[in-house]
């Protein structure tokens, strides 16, 4: 049972890959700039902890099953960032704005919520329409604003103690709180269930839709705090969350979550986000424009998937010689098959 | 029992080919071996299957039928030992002409009839306008296969009952220029009695033919009467080969191994006291799709059988009961659900037998959302012993063989405390010994005041209940109590109203 703190067998692997493949971009960028390599992983530290707050989100959506995504996670974070600015400095309070950020992102999600289940929208359109509905807001309030992120909270997001953001810390307890969440509780038991089979779940005895209701709400939230905080750490703006929507699903799919849904790896977000901060920093480095860098992730991305697909395409590959994958290779079947499935249809 | 309408014209061997100086074999195994994780799944089979006869093969769940089928099929290579195709050692090619039928049917759910002719026999397909051939030829074979199917080759497999996607997977299997053996793993567990008898009758114009059949079955009659020999498989090692013309029943099963037990009319139902109880569950004149004028009750620790032939309702009884959203029907305690098909709606591929088990009872086991492991597993361990589960808590579910998968998920049901459990034909595919337990695992809860509703294929099972409502065209044409309960009575009343009723 994994019922004990790590299932050995299914935590030795595909986590790891995601900070070794970070400690490499640092050793390169160390040898490059030829600078203290602590700083590198300051820097890094204060910028990863936002795009791991969205990549939780992201890893539960996706968890959730096949055709489980939130494409409006960067809409979510543009909008999240004017409402706690706006609230903020309206009531005072940073905390009552952070509040108002996650509260929003809940709204938005609420809408795909509705949408999915209510509608049987599929998830990918139901969450590109509320992302939609939350952009256009955020450029009717981005017209005009003026209030400015609160002082104090800026202050708390660049502490650094020894060189460790106190951002990174909190938000390394949150992802210790996800992984918590989903060995721990009826509800994470219930998701990675019905991410399985959610037929079997559902004849289980499992409550689906509240699950996925929840997932994406979830989602939302998150999504919401990761504006809030990015808000006051930068300032609010319309493309405040843009190039977040990749990098989440990125760093989900990289951090060794199966993209077919089923199994989760909270830690392996930490290490692929950090991977992709310090990703950035080197291409900089380098002076490679914003396109090339988007073009080496989505390459990245997509190199990742195919090692993921990769059990059951070798197999593919090693039929030419009549061999065949064993049957318990459950979960990469799924993948190919969603895929030749796609690739018939049309 | 599908057997007792098979022609008994048929049902003789030709018992001559099946001499030492027979035709040559076809496919051989000598000494093969094969391991899966921790479970140890074959050791050391030698079989020949020759030209022209029909081989039987029979074992318990977890004897190594399925994986022995595999490796013969040279879908799977073998840990040690030699498979020889025409009495040569077998390389990737001489399997060609070697098909097997699924149990678990291994259609693509999501592809047409014709789609999935493509996926399997492509090498006999043209290359431009396949769509065209492999309609026309599933169509053909089917229509030669199973008379009056009713199968399109654009139907989406998805939207086939299991008994057409069995017949679809059947032709599928034979649907190849030239055929050797053809292997039937379970042909006729979910096929109905006229399309077993046709495909029987389509196995022996095979074997006439010159094709050689294996096939596989819990059915013990049904092996004999269609078999020339029968092979005993028993903890991965062939032990027994005989033709099967002298064999019976208890003979075969002693092969097995089975404790040849009294039938099981042990812990027979309860003294009818069926006024005595209280109502738990109750449909009252529902009517729907598939459903008219359906009334039912189920009272408190009692065992209610669905009965009929398949596909008359007794499914959406179950559906009712699952989820009571209509106003004609009423339950009135927590449920749970066994289904029949595992595959789909059964294993979660990705966890161990412990957390397959537990998935229903953790919800009512936890505290304030929070899980209680240690509960937990004294209640896994509990279950996993009290049915004997191969492999234990901590092995993957997909390593176990299929019998031992509908243990777990039969136990996910009863591990819960659901009150009444409701059961969708769960016991397809598994074999005499483990139906046996948990024929007494279902009396033993009943009479912890559990109540049960079971719907089964199998009239026979339908002794093991308390009463028995038998359905025909989506209605209640028979109710029975206690003794009237018997495998003649429910067949005489579903066919009772035929020509009346049409």
């Amino acid at each position: 049972m994994n019922i004990r703190v790590a299932g050995p067998r299914s935590w030795s692997g595909p986590w790891v890959w995601g900070f070794a493949a970070a400690a490499l971009v640092w050793l390169v960028i160390l040898v490059i700039s030829g600078q203290g390599g602590g700083q590198t992983v300051s820097l890094a530290l204060s910028l990863a902890p936002y795009l791991v707050i969205v990549g939780l989100g992201q890893m539960l959506v996706v968890t959730a099953g096949p055709g489980n995504i939130d494409v409006s996670v960067a809409s979510v974070i543009s909008l999240a960032g004017f409402v706690s600015v706006a609230v903020a400095s309206a009531t005072g309070s940073a905390a009552v704005g952070v509040l108002a950020g996650i509260g929003a992102g809940v709204l938005v999600a609420a809408v795909s919520t509705v949408a999915i289940l209510g509608l049987s929208v599929p998830p990918i359109i139901a969450t590109l329409a509320a992302g939609l509905v939350a952009s256009s807001i955020t450029l009717s309030t981005a017209n005009g604003f003026t209030a400015v992120p609160d002082a104090g909270l800026r202050a708390a997001l660049n502490l650094r103690p020894a060189g460790v953001p106190v951002l990174a810390l909190a938000i390394a307890v949150l992802t210790v709180l996800v992984a918590a969440l989903l060995r721990r509780t009826v509800y994470g038991r219930s998701l990675v269930a019905v991410g399985q089979n959610r037929r079997a779940a559902e004849r289980a005895g499992i409550p689906v839709a509240r699950v996925v209701a929840m997932t994406y709400l979830l989602s939302g939230a998150l999504a919401g705090l990761t504006g809030a905080l990015l808000a006051a750490y930068i300032a609010p703006s319309a493309d405040l969350g843009t190039r977040y929507l990749l990098d989440s699903v990125a760093v989900v799919v990289i951090g060794g979550t199966l993209i077919s849904g089923g199994r989760a790896v909270p830690v392996g977000v930490w290490g692929a986000a950090l991977f992709f901060i310090l990703l950035d920093g080197l291409v900089n480095l380098v002076g490679w424009s914003t396109a090339a860098q988007n073009l080496l992730k989505g390459g990245l991305v997509l190199f990742v998937l195919f090692l993921a697909g990769g059990g059951d395409r070798s197999g593919g590959l090693a039929s030419l010689f009549r061999r065949r994958p064993r049957p318990a290779a459950a979960t990469p079947t799924t993948i190919t098959t969603t895929i030749t499935g796609d690739d018939t249809d049309g | 029992m599908h057997v007792d309408n098979l022609p008994a014209g048929g049902a003789a061997p030709p018992g001559t080919d099946t001499g030492p100086a027979g035709p040559p074999p076809v496919v051989t195994a000598r000494g093969v071996t094969k391991a899966y994780g921790r479970t140890r799944a074959l050791a050391g089979v030698d079989l020949a299957v020759r030209a022209g006869e029909v081989l039987g093969l029979v074992g318990h769940n977890g004897a190594g039928k399925s994986t022995l089928m595999r490796v013969l099929a040279g879908l799977e290579p073998c840990d040690t030992g030699t498979v020889l195709v025409h009495g040569r050692q077998a390389s990737a090619g001489d399997f060609r002409t070697v098909r097997m039928a699924y149990q678990e049917t291994s259609l693509c759910p999501d592809l047409t009839v014709a789609e999935n002719m493509w996926v399997s026999s492509r090498h006999c397909l043209p290359r431009v306008r396949w769509r065209r051939a492999a309609s026309d030829a599933v169509r053909r074979r089917l229509d030669e296969m199973f008379p009056g199917h009713g199968v399109s080759p654009r139907d989406r497999v998805e939207d086939l009952s299991l008994s057409r996607r069995q017949m679809v997977e059947i032709a599928r299997a034979c649907l190849v220029d030239r055929l050797d053996l053809l292997i039937l793993d379970e042909p006729t567990e979910s096929l109905g009695p006229d399309a077993a008898r046709s495909l029987y009758a389509y196995v022996r114009r095979l074997t006439e033919a010159g094709t050689a059949v294996l096939l596989i079955s819990h059915r013990i009659r049904e092996v004999l009467s269609v078999a020339d020999r029968v092979a005993v498989l028993r903890d991965g090692a062939v032990t027994a080969e005989r033709p099967a013309s002298g064999l019976t029943e208890p003979d075969v099963l002693g092969l097995m191994g089975a404790h040849v037990a009294a039938p099981p009319t042990f812990g027979a139902p309860t003294a009818a006291g069926t006024i005595a109880r209280d109502t738990v569950a109750e449909l009252l004149g529902a009517t729907g799709p598939g459903l008219r004028e359906v009334t039912l009750r189920v009272g408190k620790g009692e065992v209610v059988g669905l009965a009929g032939l398949a596909g008359q309702g007794q499914q959406e009884v179950l559906e009712r009961l699952w989820r009571p959203v209509r106003r004609d029907t009423t339950v009135g305690v927590s449920r749970a659900y066994v289904p029949g098909d595992r595959q789909r709606s059964g294993v979660l591929p990705l966890w161990s037998v412990g957390d397959n088990l537990i998935v229903t009872a953790l919800r009512g086991i936890a505290r304030r959302g929070l899980r209680r492991p240690a509960e937990e597993r004294a209640v896994v361990a509990d279950w996993v012993k009290r049915l004997s589960i191969r492999g234990g808590a901590e092995a993957g579910i997909t390593e176990l063989s299929g019998g031992n998968q509908q243990k777990v998920i039969v136990a996910r049901a009863f591990a819960s405390p659901a009150g009444l459990v409701l059961l969708d034909d769960p016991f397809r595919g598994v074999d005499v010994h483990t139906k046996t337990d948990l024929y007494g695992l279902i009396r033993q809860e009943a009479a912890k005041g559990r109540s049960v509703v079971w719907y089964s294929s199998e009239n026979a099972e339908m002794a093991h209940c308390d009463r028995v409502y038998v359905f025909r065209a989506g209605r209640v044409v028979a109710e029975l109590t206690g003794e009237e309960i018997s495998e003649e009575r429910i067949i005489g009343v579903s066919f009772a109203e035929k020509g009346e009723d049409d």
